[in-house]
């Protein structure tokens, strides 16, 4: 039982604890720990949601399981080194004098994927982000939607072995915005590994099928979706009724 | 709660066990770089001309008009330790804050953060290429000529290139850490514009103060363009290999540092 759980887990966390530490004055720093102690397995093809509320170190979470940052405290314990995990950021290194063309193959590059791989898929990044003629245009003259499309599309053409997402799932304009979060869903149900970050309850109650609860930079309970959406769900609740001094004490 | 280890097994894939797509990278964000620069003004590429030649046109002017001092020799002299100044200079300088300014990205995706001043390198190498080229060819219409010499300049120029990426990916490795360093780094660049021997020649200069001055690896290569241009002087064999030997002792330093933080900088910048 236990080597058959093994073998299909590409990574464990095991007391995962990271500090930011900021710099007062000479010689004097502080720390602040974005994660205390998170313990989870990804396993091969779930979708793994990470539910949490503002500021508990979800963000941070993602970027450590993307190679990011490293960990101070903790293990992060790879079985599966061959493969690719890419954070989805959209517009990863773009430099906005340059065409769209020339920003997809780069930013294609600075997330992984090799040269060849993206030139071979251009002509569905140009044919999905619907950029048209304006793709040889500098991205400096694109609206904010645009330059967003673009984004998504060399990034959703990409395709990773392990995708980890952060709220965004679309982009752009509501035509834009749907077809991308379509597109998006449509990949995340496939058998394909994602971490999904978010704190919509309905969309991870639609797309995962274990999720982490994250607390103040811990694992407060993890295991099938529908489960812990309720747990999670119940503890806000009580945390609404309850007086702000309360809540502060907590 | 103390820190206790710091364990990544494995790798965490990115795709960079591939050694071929990190020089892809290398080169694409160069090009990328060169391109931008060149759309930004309506002058394009042509700044990678005229740029240098408006710096050494200055010193020009002021050493042989204004100082009054020298004749033709003297100006062939002084441009080519500018141009040679030139591209460590401009390399060394920008590369230093190469991961301060690539601090976004670094958070957004992972990349061996040597990247940075390895781009910085390449973007300068190239302009430097386009500079010496033409300054080659201008030399033709003075008193030096090509020489049989002159077929060790790559020879001299590699050594040079070691030099700098070194150089280049040291100071870029530490800066984020004391980031006040960069004005004592600026002055200290200028110290040595001065002691390089850009404008005066070393081995004139009494023994007791040359033997120090040639520490600086930087005045040796100075001196290796102009004996290989200007006096058909092979390069010293001894002094190739104490630049490479420094430059060698740097970049193993500058590595053990990247090796070690290279997942923690985007923690640290701000």
């Amino acid at each position: 039982m236990t080597s058959d759980k093994d073998s299909t887990r590409i990574l464990s966390l095991e007391n995962v604890g990271l500090y930011y530490s900021r710099r007062l004055r000479f010689l004097k720093r502080s720390r602040f720990w974005a994660l205390q102690d998170i313990s989870f397995d990804l396993r091969a093809g779930e979708t793994l949601g990470v539910i949490g509320r503002n500021g508990c170190g979800k963000s941070t979470l993602l970027r450590v399981v993307a190679g990011i940052i490293a960990p101070n405290t903790g293990k992060i314990i790879v079985n599966r080194p061959e493969m690719r995990i890419s954070l989805i950021s959209l517009g990863a290194g773009f430099i906005p004098h340059l065409s769209g063309r020339e920003n997809a193959l780069l930013s294609g590059m600075l997330l992984g994927a090799t040269k060849n791989e993206i030139l071979s898929r251009l002509d569905d990044i140009v044919a999905f982000s619907e950029l048209n003629d304006f793709f040889d245009e500098p991205v400096n003259t694109y609206s904010t939607g645009m330059r967003a499309r673009l984004g998504f599309s060399v990034a959703y053409h990409l395709n990773p072995d392990v995708i980890l997402l952060d709220e965004v799932l679309g982009v752009g304009d509501e035509v834009f915005k749907k077809k991308s979060t379509e597109a998006m869903k449509e990949r995340i149900k496939s058998d394909k590994t994602v971490v999904l970050v978010s704190h919509v309850v309905p969309l991870l109650r639609e797309v995962c099928d274990r999720i982490v609860w994250i607390e103040n930079g811990r694992t407060q309970a993890q295991g099938d979706a529908s489960k812990i959406l309720e747990l999670y769900m119940r503890s806000i609740t009580q945390m609404n009724k309850q007086p702000f001094s309360e809540k502060q004490e907590k | 709660m103390e820190p206790l280890c710091m364990s990544i097994k494995g790798t965490i894939s990115t795709g960079y066990k591939d050694r071929r797509h990190f020089i892809d990278l290398v080169v694409q964000k160069a090009k990328a770089g060169l391109r931008a620069e060149a759309s930004r003004g309506y002058l394009g590429v042509l700044w990678w001309i005229l740029e240098p030649v408006m710096y050494m046109t200055i010193f020009y002017f002021v050493f042989l008009h204004l100082f009054q001092r020298g004749d033709e020799n003297f100006v062939i002299f002084l441009l080519t330790g500018l141009i040679v100044w030139k591209w460590f200079i401009s390399t060394v300088s920008s590369s230093a804050s190469s991961l301060m300014a690539n601090v976004g990205l670094m958070n957004q995706v992972y990349v061996p953060k040597i990247l940075f001043p390895l781009t910085t390198v390449a973007v300068n190498t190239f302009k430097f290429f386009v500079v010496f080229a033409l300054y080659l060819v201008f030399l033709q219409f003075t008193e030096t000529k090509v020489t049989w010499a002159w077929t060790f300049l790559p020879v001299v120029i590699v050594t040079q290139l070691f030099l700098i990426v070194a150089v280049s990916g040291f100071l870029a490795a530490i800066m984020p850490f004391f980031p006040d360093l960069r004005v004592i780094l600026d002055n200290f660049l200028l110290m040595l514009f001065f002691l390089s021997g850009i404008f005066f020649d070393i081995s004139r200069l009494p023994e007791s103060i040359q033997g120090y001055l040639w520490l600086n690896p930087m005045a040796v290569m100075i001196n290796m363009y102009r004996q290989v241009l200007h006096n058909s002087v092979l390069p010293d064999l001894q002094q190739l290999v104490m630049v490479l030997l420094f430059s060698a002792v740097t970049m193993f330093f500058a590595a053990l540092i990247y090796k070690h933080f290279d997942r923690i900088y985007p923690k640290i910048i701000h």
